[in-house]
């Protein structure tokens, strides 16, 4: 699961998706526009709006980027989900065994 | 869908694909797929070698309960597309009536005390990764399933995470219920990778 994390090449820069996936697991904000977006994709995905997509996509400057953006907040969100059922997944088979 | 250039393609072999799979399938094809083609240089490739993976690679859990656990993880997160296109596929192999009732309520939904016990895990880890402890995979356990399975349910639920919030980020388009049962068909015959 962890290959997913979006590390290799991108058109946005590593440092900001490295930002995002610490962001949605409770690191610091990232630069607005990005940072309300991730939050709301991480937290009520059901309530983006076509304006804050749109300020993401005038802000990074293509929709590429906006797209990693996005891919990148939800791809964190997963991966957070993932290992928190692992390490008690882990501990109630160690346990047991 | 917010951004056009996924919906038409973002170089003139997806453009073509597009097209040709949507001519020769009878229906638009669904946003998901179109996202499947996009800057196939980042994470889409590996996501869809992940999903296949965990949707139809071995697994005690059969296809229709993979595609159910995705549809529940779906309803928690109010995901209309991926409802509608998980539950298509679900009932390919349990009735319709039981894929709604465990929709509606799995607890008290006609199906095994198995797949309850991993509903009830993935419910968690879901809406509240934060709170999932040992005791929680333990009562998973004690429904009647090995930790692989467990481990199985989980990674559906991990993916799900992933796939409906850029479903509802991107806002993609609502197939109708018989393009929905249509590309259920397709998912089916092709599966995700």
């Amino acid at each position: 699961m962890q290959s997913i994390a979006p590390s290799g090449r991108g058109a946005v820069d590593r440092t900001l998706r490295e930002g995002i996936l610490a962001r949605v697991v409770g690191g610091q904000a990232v630069a607005e526009p990005y940072d309300a977006l991730v939050i709301r994709i991480a937290d009520d995905s059901s309530g983006v709006t076509d304006a804050e997509v749109q300020e993401v996509l005038a802000a990074a400057g293509s929709e590429k980027s906006a797209f990693e953006i996005v891919l990148t907040a939800a791809i964190g969100s997963g991966l957070r989900r993932w290992d928190a059922a692992i390490r008690a997944i882990r501990e109630a088979g160690d346990a047991s065994s | 869908m917010r951004l056009p250039e996924i919906e038409r393609g973002d170089t003139r072999r997806h453009r073509m694909l597009i097209a040709m799979i949507s001519r020769v399938s009878g229906l638009r094809l669904p946003d998901a797929a179109r996202v499947a083609f996009y800057d196939n240089s980042f994470a889409g490739p590996v996501l869809g070698a992940w999903t296949q993976r965990a949707m139809r690679g071995p697994s005690g859990w059969s296809v229709s309960e993979r595609e159910l656990m995705a549809a529940s993880v779906a309803t928690w997160n109010r995901c209309p597309f991926c409802i509608g296109a998980h539950s298509a596929v679900a009932v390919r192999g349990m009735r319709k009536d039981v894929v709604a009732a465990a929709l509606a309520d799995y607890r008290s939904a006609p199906i095994s005390e198995k797949l309850k016990g991993a509903l009830a895990f993935i419910e968690i880890v879901t809406r509240a990764p934060e709170d999932v402890t040992a005791d929680d995979a333990r009562d998973a356990l004690r429904a009647g399933m090995t930790l692989d399975e467990l481990q199985d349910a989980a990674a559906v639920a991990a993916l799900f995470a992933i796939v409906t919030r850029y479903a509802n980020a991107l806002d993609f388009d609502i197939p109708s219920l018989a393009d929905f049962d249509k590309a259920a068909g397709m998912l089916l015959r092709r599966g995700y990778a």
